[in-house]
């Protein structure tokens, strides 16, 4: 588990979805939790789940890739990963990815429960 | 704005004058620091909000390219240099004197897919090659006018 005092993710449920909501930095160092944490969801069984990053404030490309690996995952068994993405820095960097034609992107956490 | 180092000999040209040099132990935990120097020099610079947002993000896309995701012990090290128009940046990952060669593959193969996508967005010019043994890769962000 990361140290890293700008990183943290919170798991919450809202309508009986797990959310993982994650604040500060989602880097090569912090990456690998959210990794294990989306991890442990698919292996309870969830189908879907929504990572709320409204409140991160920089994702590079191995954020990108675990976040991409989880929604294999959940999809390989009929789910989906939905992600909250309020900032425009933040949501520039799915745009010229493309990661935008991947991924079902809401305001809010609410929103994307809803779906 | 032209900085002014003040504590750069007058006899070096601007070029020189207008540059910034870091290395740091070649750590995943401490790739903040070298966002936060991009950010520092572009706002230096007197790059925009989005510029500035752009570099962060792209510096840590060239570090990962010459450290790889998971780099053995060894130090990066960055050179910063600035004019009105751009930003040119190179970082070499040198390894620690084990008189091991360093894992050149991040540059001897393409770049991760998104890794290449973000740089190509970005920054005006990337690359990467391999001096001395030594992963290296640079680019170059010209200066965004408003409008543009």
């Amino acid at each position: 588990m990361t140290t890293d005092v700008n990183f943290d993710v919170a798991q919450s449920e809202v309508g009986g979805v797990p959310v993982l909501a994650v604040r500060g930095e989602v880097d090569v160092s912090t990456a690998p939790e959210l990794r294990e944490r989306l991890l442990a969801l698919a292996e309870q069984g969830t189908t879907i789940a929504v990572v709320d990053l409204s409140q991160v404030s920089f994702v590079d490309s191995t954020a990108l890739g675990v976040l991409v690996s989880g929604v294999k995952r959940l999809r390989t068994t009929g789910g989906d990963l939905r992600l909250v993405v309020t900032q425009p820095h933040i949501a520039k960097v799915f745009e010229i990815t493309g990661l935008t034609e991947v991924f079902k992107i809401f305001a809010s956490a609410d929103e994307a429960v809803a779906g | 704005m032209t900085p002014q180092p003040s504590a750069v000999p007058d006899h070096q040209s601007q070029h020189e004058r207008d540059c910034v040099e870091l290395a740091l132990p070649a750590r995943p935990d401490l790739l903040f620091l070298v966002r936060m120097t991009a950010a520092a020099v572009a706002s230096r610079a007197d790059f925009g909000y989005d510029q500035i947002e752009d570099l962060r993000l792209a510096i840590d896309e060239l570090s990962l390219a010459v450290c790889g995701e998971d780099p053995d012990e060894g130090r990066l090290q960055l050179l910063f240099k600035w004019t009105e128009d751009a930003i040119e940046v190179v970082g070499t990952y040198e390894p620690e004197e084990t008189g091991r060669r360093p894992d050149i593959s991040a540059v001897a193969q393409p770049a991760s897919e998104l890794s290449a996508r973000i740089l190509d967005a970005l920054v005006d010019e990337h690359g990467t090659d391999v001096v001395g043994g030594c992963p290296r890769a640079w680019l170059r962000m010209r200066r965004r006018r408003p409008g543009q």
